[in-house]
């Protein structure tokens, strides 16, 4: 019973990885580009909710106000990484200048936040502190199922829209080839964006569901959950949604369970060490094909 | 006196100091079948280039329809009807056929609502319908939902025809067509351009088989050395010394291929 209730809990945690996780595998899909500033855009979500609660907002249009923070920062490092390589260059995807700025906006959001909200950890009030129910012992609290259920839900939306809508095939035929995609009247200076959208509004979702579900917020929140979405991407096969979504879970529970069965202290290496194994036996990622983006989606 | 749906007047074109595209001057007639033809490296994918606006040009202008297109950039010169296949098929492999001839739609995306709404979540939205009755008006009924990756190379280049004409051109500008293509497959594929130029579809064509551009083409100009050496009716370029003399010395043109 113990492990079952481990094991959900895993998956509940999960659920927030797999957000994270499938902001990283869009861009390197879509973009060929690892995007570093998504722990960042996560942080921001949470950051931001509890600047804005300490002015008297409520808390759920300070969660809002949060992930609208995180979509904007994420429009910001599109118009000053990957555009501006494009518009210099002609092509940002060759280069690992969009990378690198990346990792610079990080640092940037991340001290500004540090400036201007403090480095202290935060309390952010908890509308659920008590809010769990009980299945045949098993105690589920609302807001993990609540952010499994939303995760899986948005990432299932995320998945239809490129499939189904035009803006996801022009996604997707971007993801093979962009220049051929600019030839054939596909708008791409209008169409990339909206990766840096969806990029910005996953990660701040996420960054939402986390805040509401440890009712805790610091400065580098974000960090310690995208190592372990970034291990769950490579786990499912880069620039795979359902393997983002597959990897995602896996870290989750392997967490929970580590922690369970080895203690807190050691959880990283069951995750990394987890990771280095089936990188050995499967060097593509449980659902990794042979080259980025194509056929994935 | 003709009525030119497009003008390519005194265009130079510069590559490294280089020059590939020499004051180049030729006009093509609404509805004909124009053929560019000439040796290799004589210019013609540079002039498809050029008109279709994936390289800018240092000097002159393109026309269309009496509008100075020249500076327009790869999208509006399609809104405005240009429309292109290209000399490697540029179609997207991962994707079905039917979707990459939708890509010919997204130059009529003028906005972000155009691009969600209708947002297309019906299996068989309006043009998800559209561009299957394409397919099948060029016989290419049995393939919509195949990945593109998955068909013969003469299926793929006459896919390539369709999504250049869902975006409904005045102009179709076609790089080597027949390319690679099997007898039978040319023959499909010049029954398609016939199809296409009868709907008022003017056509122009940069062409190594000979064959292929006397049996479809009225109308021919030839370039040698970025230079144009001759302009006017197909059944009149084999007689020209300047032509026989840029394929290979003094040989026949028909021969050249």
């Amino acid at each position: 019973m113990l492990l079952v209730q481990q094991l959900i809990s895993g998956l509940m945690i999960g659920g927030i990885y797999v957000m994270v996780a499938v902001a990283f595998t869009l861009t390197i899909g879509m973009l060929n580009f690892l995007n570093f500033t998504i722990p960042a855009l996560f942080m921001l979500a949470g950051m931001v909710a509890w600047g804005l609660t300490t002015v008297g907002i409520h808390w759920a249009i300070a969660l809002l106000g949060g992930v609208a923070t995180a979509t904007i920062a994420s429009l910001i490092v599109e118009r000053f990484t990957y555009r501006y390589m494009r518009v210099r260059y002609g092509d940002a995807t060759e280069h690992a200048l969009p990378l690198v700025s990346s990792l610079g906006f990080l640092i940037v959001f991340e001290h500004l936040v540090l400036i201007v909200l403090g480095s202290e950890i935060q309390r952010f009030p908890n509308p659920f502190s008590s809010a769990d129910f009980y299945i045949g012992g098993l105690i589920i609290g609302i807001p993990q199922l609540a952010s499994l259920v939303l995760a899986l839900l948005i990432v299932w939306g995320l998945s239809t829209m490129l499939k189904r809508s035009r803006v996801g095939r022009a996604l997707r035929s971007i993801a093979e080839n962009p220049d051929a995609s600019t030839l054939m009247g596909v708008n791409v200076n209008f169409i990339v964006p909206v990766v840096f959208i969806i990029t910005g509004l996953m990660a701040g979702i996420a960054g939402m569901l986390f805040t509401l579900n440890y009712a805790a917020v610091n400065a580098y929140m974000g960090d310690e959950v995208a190592a372990k979405a970034i291990a769950g991407m490579v786990i499912g096969g880069l620039g795979n949604i359902w393997g983002a979504i597959a990897g995602g879970l896996i870290v989750g529970v392997t967490e929970v369970l580590a922690i369970h069965f080895f203690g807190a202290d050691i959880v990283k290496i069951p995750i990394w060490g987890l990771l280095l194994v089936l990188l050995i036996i499967r060097p593509s990622g449980l659902f990794g094909h042979t080259a980025i983006g194509k056929g994935k989606f | 006196m003709p009525d030119s749906v497009l003008s390519f007047q005194n265009v130079s074109k510069n590559f490294s100091g280089l020059r590939v595209i020499d004051e180049v001057t030729f006009d093509v007639e609404r509805g004909s079948r124009t053929a560019l033809i000439g040796p290799n490296g004589a210019g013609k994918t540079t002039v498809f280039n050029l008109i279709s606006g994936v390289y800018p040009i240092d000097q002159g202008q393109v026309l269309l329809d009496g509008d100075d297109i020249s500076t327009l950039p790869v999208r509006q010169r399609i809104n405005r009807g240009i429309s292109r296949s290209f000399q490697n098929i540029r179609l997207m492999p991962h994707l079905s056929a039917v979707e990459n001839v939708m890509l010919g739609q997204h130059s009529h995306s003028r906005s972000i609502g155009s691009l969600l709404f209708p947002l297309g979540w019906l299996p068989r939205n309006r043009w998800a319908k559209q561009a299957e009755e394409a397919l099948a008006q060029a016989g290419l009924g049995t393939y919509p939902g195949e990945v593109v990756a998955n068909l013969p190379y003469g299926v793929q280049k006459r896919i390539e025809v369709v999504r250049a004409m869902i975006s409904e051109p005045k102009v179709l500008m076609l790089d080597e067509p027949a390319a690679g293509l099997n007898e039978q497959e040319t023959e499909d594929l010049r029954l398609l351009l016939e199809q296409v130029s009868e709907r008022g579809v003017t056509l122009l064509v940069v062409e190594h088989d000979m064959q292929f551009v006397r049996r479809l083409c009225d109308q021919v100009v030839v370039l040698n050395f970025g230079k144009k050496i001759f302009e006017g009716l197909a059944s009149e370029v084999q007689e020209d010394q300047a032509v026989k003399e840029a394929y290979l010395g003094t040989e026949d043109v028909g021969d050249a291929a």
